[in-house]
């Protein structure tokens, strides 16, 4: 063949345009149309399954329970109830402790890791991030296995009982100490070596090189964390509400005016009141996201961590003292889920885990949970992902994009247990056409995904951004249709950022309980909330075992995606590799 | 036929919000031409590229292809390839499925594409690299890549963004070729977008010098160098020496107390200010006392760029010096020095002058 072929320039093959009637249609291909039909149908959703919810929960706070508008009455009814208004008080407490002592401990830990050289730091990171898998009512049950009435080490808290402030602290701090963790390494892993050589060559000692470098590259993730923290303890109810005893919180008051009173106007009052400190942490976080990346440099040199043996040592110590403590809670919670019957007979057996025998839904409710946690990794990341494909890739359409954005960031702001309380009152409503929904494993589904949205979203975008832009130019000058090109290039090199989206849902759907404890029904019970309500039974063994086997399951799930990840993904993208 | 240009752009504007990318941009293309549009970054280059694309629609204007409205004309519908700055590459296909992209199945068979695929990896040089993937590739390599995946579908109208600025320099200068030729060879009309005036006049048939979202003129390449319509295309194409002078009559400009010699010319009206420029290759060294604009200089400074050396001069009489560049062999019947006076020429016919307006 010749290369004179080449040169048979194709006669332009042009329409022209339709008149300029139709000229505002007519410069997008049915293709773009579709696909902004598809964004569209995004934006309903996401404004159906957040927004209208919270402004229904919004506009209950204000009414009576015949719905008539009260204005602020409910508000002045709350704060004139002493027992309600202590409950302030107590989650303040309890946020302030819990914050304070994991911001450090998280940031002591994390500079362990990145910044000495400690050996094992592979393993410590997989044990430190260990109680994320688990459901946060796991180390409330194992504190009390340990400090409880008939506990091992009771003795350990002097006198003091572990049913109150104590054991909320302590259970809180367990399962909100990877999600420091991880927040903290992140911004501890960005500071460049340059300026560490420099302090050196102007003599700076240690302590004041810390001071003026690593302290301020670490700041913003250190506020991040306090926040983040603190929002996640004031607004959890799992741990309080096994370990609480009569230590009334916001979050268990929310609970028991729904569950206990049907005082659904009171609960969406307490509602509104949490949202507060979430709302704060919320503009707060997108404030400081602003300022970390404003001072990042594209050319940051890794730093290598010189040899300080005292400092080593201390920090050896100090991340064998945590694992210690982490492993201990969730060896405590697999055991006593083994013995047979506490504290009597301490022979091993399988006994507990036969939740038929139970209050709390049985074995179904765990094969629930899976099928749950399945529906939601699937159908959530295929959703999300394609959504924040749509919102990044697709041109145009920017009104909707940023509508779009906007109701996918908000779910951040808003806990899990006022979400819920959202949900009963806006798909409960009689004249809700989607009433059909309530009490179905559909509405768990939706109210998961809605629930962990921004997450899911911001790790897409993230990913999505990082492509080249020009990929669908190039696919449009080329003439083939952009889903062609979602297909066959954007979702293979956004792989990884799929996977993660997928487990990350996965494991929170599998450990979620503020949400879904209130829409649950009897033929739709999930494992984390047979935890609770076994414990509500006092079958605190068996409530143990079901702890135990969601994390267990968790475990499988991350060992999934680790084997997707670095072993299929590592064959498959052999284009990765130089 | 002959007269109707290929590609014709009218009135063009681009606003992005308040910022006004591209103002009032006409221009005509012919087939089979070799367009550069030449400017500084953020000039609107890209800008203007994209609109004839199609990739972006413009805020006014219209663009005609052989005598058809296509300003709202959807890409699917256009007849184009592109080759972007980075080049786009899809990473996880490998350079054969990269080429094949645009190759729809149902009008070629698989051993088509394959056979069409090797035949464009022949043209651009690359035999036998279809199973690599694009990071295994050289930036040159990747870059005529892009090439060949543009040229695929055998389009009539060719875009490059800047298709050699992230290359080395001597991959540069030989890829310049490369493509100027394979352009030549196809016949292929092609717009290339630079801010290299270096690249700009080795390549291009048509220059279009743009500055600030206007285009500021239209020429081959030697009208745009040896008659620059504006001190911007002079400064920009090539280097210049500028003076500040009024026009006295006559083709008389004055600079100071230096009188010099012009080409007759309507560019200034008598008591005008006007800026005469003059290009430092142009100013002569081995002139007689009583030519015409011949003035005394001092020697600055000298430096040696290889094959000329480039002085510094002051002019008696006159504040900012000037940079004058002599060829080595006129160099050496010279014999300059540091800090030595000279005599030097200003020839009338190599002086410019640009109007006071300008
Ligand atoms: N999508 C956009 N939104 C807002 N402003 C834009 C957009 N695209 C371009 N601009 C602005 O329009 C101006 C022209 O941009 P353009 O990309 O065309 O410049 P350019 O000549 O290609 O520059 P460069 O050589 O840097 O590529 C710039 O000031 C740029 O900031
Ligand atoms: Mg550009």
């Amino acid at each position: 063949m010749n290369q004179s072929s080449l040169a048979t320039v194709d006669q332009p093959k042009i329409k022209t345009s339709q008149g300029k009637g139709s000229k505002w249609l007519s410069h997008r291909s049915l293709d773009e149309w579709s696909l902004g039909a598809v964004l569209m149908i995004g934006v309903l959703a996401l404004f159906i399954c957040v927004v209208l919810p919270i402004y229904t929960l919004l506009s209950k706070s204000i009414e009576n329970k015949a719905g008539e508008f009260v204005g602020l009455a409910n508000f002045s009814h709350f704060f004139a109830t002493p027992s309600l208004y202590n409950a302030i008080n107590n989650s303040l407490l309890i946020a302030f402790l819990s914050t304070f002592i994991v911001t450090t401990l998280s940031f002591l830990t994390a500079y362990g890791i990145s910044r000495t050289r400690i050996p094992f730091k592979g393993l410590f990171r997989t044990i430190l991030v260990l109680p994320i898998l688990a459901p946060s009512l796991l180390p409330a049950i194992s504190l009390v296995y340990l400090f409880g009435n008939q506990g091992i080490i009771k003795e350990l808290l002097m006198g003091e009982s572990i049913y109150g402030p104590i054991g909320i602290v302590i259970g809180s701090c367990f399962w909100t100490f990877p999600h420091a963790l991880m927040i903290m390494l992140t911004a501890l892993a960005n500071t460049d070596a340059r300026l560490y050589e420099s302090a050196e060559v102007l003599g700076a000692s240690p302590i004041r090189t810390f001071f003026t470098v690593t302290f301020p590259a670490a700041k913003y993730g250190i506020i991040s964390v306090a926040f983040v923290v603190f929002t996640l303890v004031i607004t959890d109810f799992g741990v309080p509400k096994v370990i609480g005893g009569q230590f009334n919180v916001l979050a268990t008051d929310i609970y028991k005016q729904v569950i206990g009173q049907q005082n659904f106007e009171m609960g969406a009052t307490v509602s509104v009141i949490l949202l507060l400190p979430a709302i704060l942490t919320f503009i707060t976080d997108r404030w400081l996201q602003r300022r970390q990346s404003a001072l990042l440099t594209s050319k940051a040199v890794p730093w290598v961590a010189p040899k300080r043996l005292w400092l080593d040592r201390t920090f050896f110590a100090l991340m064998v003292l945590v694992s210690v403590v982490i492993v201990g809670i969730i060896l405590m919670a697999v055991y006593a889920s083994l013995v047979t019957f506490w504290p009597y007979n301490l022979s091993l057996s399988f006994n507990n885990y036969n939740f038929d025998l139970m209050d709390g839904g049985g074995w179904d409710s765990y094969w629930n949970s899976i099928q749950m946690a399945t529906f939601t990794a699937l159908i959530g990341t295929g959703f999300i992902f394609f959504q924040s494909y749509l919102v990044a890739k697709l041109k145009g359409f920017q009104l909707l994009k940023w509508c779009f954005h906007l109701f996918a960031i908000l779910p951040l702001a808003v806990p899990g247990l006022v979400l819920g309380l959202a949900y009963i009152f806006f798909f409960n409503a009689p004249n809700n056409p989607l009433n059909g929904i309530y009490g179905t494993m559909t509405i768990l589904v939706v109210c998961t995904i809605s629930h962990f949205y921004t997450v899911c979203h911001l790790t897409a975008t993230t990913a999505l951004k990082q492509i080249d832009a020009e990929f669908e130019s190039v696919s449009a000058s080329l003439k083939v249709p952009q889903i062609k090109t979602f297909w066959r290039v954007t979702l293979p090199v956004c792989m990884p950022a799929v996977l993660d989206i997928a487990s990350y849902l996965f494991v929170n759907a599998m450990t979620t309980v503020s949400a879904v404890v209130f829409l649950y029904s009897y033929h739709t019970s999930l494992a984390s909330v047979a935890v609770l309500n076994m414990d509500d039974a006092g079958d605190i063994a068996p409530a143990a075992a079901m702890a135990v086997m969601i994390m267990l399951t968790c475990m499988v799930a991350r060992l999934v995606h680790w084997l997707l990840g670095n072993v299929l993904l590592k064959h498959t993208q052999s284009w990765r590799q130089k | 036929m002959s007269n109707q240009a290929y590609l014709e752009l009218q009135n063009i504007h681009q606003m992005f919000g308040s910022h006004q990318a591209l103002k009032d941009v006409s221009l005509n293309i012919q087939e089979g031409e070799f367009v550069c549009f030449l400017g500084p970054s953020g000039c609107g280059k890209t800008s203007l590229l994209r609109i004839i694309a199609g990739l972006d629609t413009p805020s006014s204007g219209e663009l005609f292809q052989a005598g058809q409205n296509i300003t709202q004309t959807p890409i699917k519908h256009r007849d184009f390839g592109i080759v972007f700055q980075s080049y786009a590459l899809f990473p996880n296909l490998s350079v054969a499925d990269n080429i094949a992209y645009g190759l729809v199945s149902k009008q070629f068979s698989q051993r088509d594409k394959q056979a069409r695929v090797s035949e464009l990896l022949a043209t651009v040089g690359l035999s036998g690299s279809e199973t690599k993937y694009p990071a295994q590739l050289s930036g040159g390599q990747q870059q005529r890549v892009a090439l060949a995946r543009a040229l695929a579908t055998s389009p009539g109208l060719l875009l490059l963004d800047e298709p050699l600025s992230a290359l080395d320099a001597r991959v540069r200068a030989h890829l310049r070729q490369e493509i100027k030729q394979l352009q030549e060879k196809l016949g292929v009309t092609t717009i290339m977008v630079t801010h290299d005036q270096e690249e700009a006049l080795t390549m291009a048939d048509k220059i279009v010098v743009m500055n600030q979202g206007v285009i500021e003129q239209i020429g081959t390449p030697q009208e745009v160098y040896t008659h620059p319509n504006t001190p911007f295309v002079a400064e920009f194409v090539g280097e210049m020496n500028f003076i500040e002078a009024k026009n006295s009559g006559d083709g008389l400009m004055q600079s100071g107390t230096l009188m010099l010699q012009c080409e007759p010319s309507s560019e200034s009206m008598f008591g005008e200010n006007v800026k005469l420029a003059i290009r430092p290759e142009d100013i002569r060294f081995n002139g007689h006392e009583d030519d015409k604009n011949s003035l005394n200089a001092q020697v600055l400074h000298l430096e040696f760029l290889g094959s000329r050396v480039r002085s510094l001069l002051q002019i008696d009489d006159h504040e900012t010096p000037l940079i004058a560049d002599i060829s080595m062999n006129e160099m050496s019947g010279l014999n300059l020095a540091q800090g030595q006076s000279v005599r030097c020429q200003l020839p009338a016919d190599r002086l410019h002058i640009f109007g006071g307006h300008a």
